[in-house]
C-alpha cells in the first residue's frame, strides 16, 4: 500500500521560505473551509473568536495533520497567536510558529482583474497551496470594490458586479505581503467601497474607519451572511448606482 | 395593474396598483391561500412573488415617495426587526437593519396585547422602561416585573418604552423622525418616545409604496378579489 503523503496544515499567510521545502507534502490551508469538518471549536475558544479562527482549529482537529504552521506575525491577530498555544496543548504534532515580514510584492492581478468577485476570491484563497502563473485581464474601471479579510461565508461576493475590485488583507494575501499595513489601507478614490471583517474580528475598528473616511459601508459578518448584511449591501450598491 | 406586496414576519400587506385598494392579513393566512404578487418585499418575499426587493431599498423609495422633504429619516419597526435609512436629495446618507438586538419586538408586544387583553390606545405612556435588547429578555424583565406587583398594563408600558428609547438610540436620537411599520398603529408605542422627539407616523404601507418605482418591467399576476382576502386595516 503506498504511504500517504506528509498532511501538512497551515494557518495565515506563511513566508514562501516556509512553505517551499514541504510542497512534496499535501498542504492545506486551515483558514479554508474544508468540507465535512465538524465544528468541534465551540467548547474550546471564546464565544467572542471570530469564525476564521473557529475554522483553523475545526480543521486542525479534524484532518489528521502531521504538522502545523501558524503565521503569527504582524499581519495576523492576538487570536491566531494565542490558538498556536491553543494547537500546541490539544495536539501531538508539532506546530510551527512563523512571521511573514515579506515587503516585496508578488502583485495583485487577480485583485484588479475583471474576473467575477466571487472567483477571484477562489483564486486568491487557493493561491498559497496551488501558486500559478494566471492571464488575467485587469478592470480598468471597477464598479465598486471590496475592503477586508476573506469572509467565512463566501456567498457575500455574490452581490458585487465581475471587476470588482479586492482591497484590505485580502489583497495583502494575494500580494504575500500579509503584513504591509500601507497596502491594507490603499483604498482607491471614487469607487463606492464595502468594508468587510468577521464579526469579533479587530480589523473591524480600521474597517470602520475607513469606511467613515471614504464614504463606504462597514459591515460585519459572523458565520452565514443574514439577510439585514445582505440588504444592507445591495441597498449601498443600489443608491451608488452600481449594478450586479 | 400590479399587485404589490410587502409579506413580513407576521402581517402581509397588498396593494392593487389599478384599483388603489389595500389590504392587511396575517402571513400565516397569505400563504395558506397561497397568495403571490408581482413584485415583493419583506422577509418572506421570496415566496411569494417572482421579483424581490430588498426591505431598505424599498423603505427608501417608499420614504422618497411619501415624504416631501429633500432630507428626512425613516425609522421601520416592524415585529422581527428594525430598520432604517436616512436619505438626502436622493442619496442614501446612512442605513441600518438590527435583527439581533431588537429582534422580535414588535412581535412580542403584539402578543402581550392579546394575552393580557391590552387596548394600547388605552394604556397611557411611562417613562420608566424595561431593558428590552431583545424580545425574549424583554419579556422575562416584563415578567420579573408582574412578579413583583407592578400592574400587568404598567409592565406592558414599561415594555413598549424599553422598544422606542431601544429604537431611538438606534437612529441617533434624533429630533425629528418618521416611524413606519406595523408599529405606527400601536398608540402606546407611538408615544412611548421621548418628549423631544417629533415623531410623525407614515402608515404600514411605505414598503410597498416603495416597490411601485420597481413597476416597469413587471409581468403582472392576478390579483385577488377584494373579497377573497381578509381586511386586517
Amino acid at each position: 500500500m503506498a504511504e500517504r503523503k506528509r498532511r501538512i496544515g497551515f494557518a495565515g499567510c506563511p513566508p514562501e521560505s516556509v512553505l517551499a521545502p514541504r510542497r512534496g507534502a499535501e498542504l492545506i490551508d486551515l483558514d479554508n473551509l474544508v468540507g465535512g469538518v465538524e465544528p468541534r471549536s465551540e467548547s474550546l475558544l471564546p464565544r467572542t473568536t471570530c469564525r476564521i479562527i473557529r475554522r483553523i482549529l475545526d480543521n486542525a482537529l479534524s484532518l489528521d495533520l502531521d504538522e502545523i504552521i501558524v503565521d503569527e506575525g504582524y499581519g495576523k491577530c492576538d487570536s491566531a497567536r494565542g490558538l498556536a498555544g491553543v494547537l500546541e496543548q490539544l495536539l501531538d504534532i508539532p506546530v510551527i510558529r512563523t512571521q511573514n515580514e515579506n515587503g516585496e510584492g508578488a502583485g495583485t492581478p487577480i485583485s484588479d482583474s475583471n474576473l467575477p468577485l466571487f472567483r477571484k476570491m477562489e483564486l486568491i484563497l487557493d493561491g498559497l497551496v496551488n501558486p500559478r502563473e494566471l492571464n488575467l485581464t485587469p478592470e480598468s474601471n471597477p464598479p465598486a470594490a471590496i475592503w477586508g479579510v476573506p469572509a467565512a461565508d463566501l456567498s457575500i461576493y455574490e452581490l458585487f458586479p465581475d471587476g470588482t475590485q479586492v482591497l484590505g488583507w485580502t489583497r495583502c494575501l494575494e500580494n504575500r505581503t500579509p503584513s504591509n499595513w500601507e497596502l491594507e489601507t490603499y483604498v482607491p478614490g471614487e469607487v463606492p467601497t464595502v468594508f468587510f471583517a468577521q464579526t469579533f474580528c479587530p480589523k473591524n475598528i480600521i474597517a470602520q474607519q475607513l469606511a467613515r473616511e471614504r464614504d463606504g459601508l462597514h459591515v460585519d459578518v459572523d458565520a452565514v451572511l443574514s439577510q439585514p448584511v445582505r440588504a444592507k449591501i445591495e441597498a449601498f450598491l443600489h443608491f451608488r448606482n452600481v449594478r450586479n | 395593474m400590479a399587485l404589490l406586496g410587502d409579506f413580513g414576519t407576521t402581517w402581509t400587506k397588498l396593494l392593487d396598483t389599478e384599483t388603489g385598494q389595500r389590504w392587511v392579513l396575517p402571513t400565516r393566512e397569505a400563504a395558506a391561500r397561497g397568495r403571490r404578487a408581482d413584485i415583493a418585499t419583506g422577509h418572506n418575499a421570496r415566496r411569494w412573488a417572482p421579483r424581490h426587493i430588498n426591505e431598505l431599498i424599498a423603505l427608501a423609495q417608499g420614504g422618497q415617495r411619501l415624504i416631501d422633504e429633500s432630507e428626512f429619516l425613516l425609522l421601520d419597526v416592524g415585529s422581527r426587526d428594525i430598520k432604517y435609512v436616512r436619505m438626502r436629495d436622493g442619496e442614501l446618507l446612512g442605513m441600518d437593519w438590527t435583527a439581533t438586538c431588537g429582534a422580535l419586538t414588535g412581535f412580542t408586544l403584539e402578543l402581550l396585547g392579546s394575552y393580557y387583553g391590552i387596548d394600547y390606545s388605552r394604556v397611557p405612556p411611562t417613562d420608566k422602561s424595561v431593558p428590552v435588547t431583545c424580545g425574549i429578555l424583554g419579556m422575562e424583565q416584563l415578567f420579573d416585573l408582574v412578579s413583583r406587583g407592578v400592574s400587568e398594563t404598567e409592565a406592558v408600558a414599561r415594555f413598549a418604552r424599553g422598544i422606542a428609547m431601544n429604537a431611538y438610540r438606534f437612529v441617533g436620537e434624533p429630533e425629528q423622525f418618521y416611524l413606519s411599520g406595523g408599529m405606527c398603529e400601536n398608540r402606546l408605542f407611538q408615544r412611548s418616545f421621548p418628549d423631544r422627539a417629533e415623531v410623525r407616523p407614515l402608515g404600514r404601507f411605505v414598503l410597498v409604496e416603495g416597490l411601485l418605482p420597481e413597476l416597469q418591467g413587471a409581468s403582472p399576476q392576478s390579483a385577488p378579489a377584494a373579497e377573497d382576502i381578509s381586511d386586517g386595516t
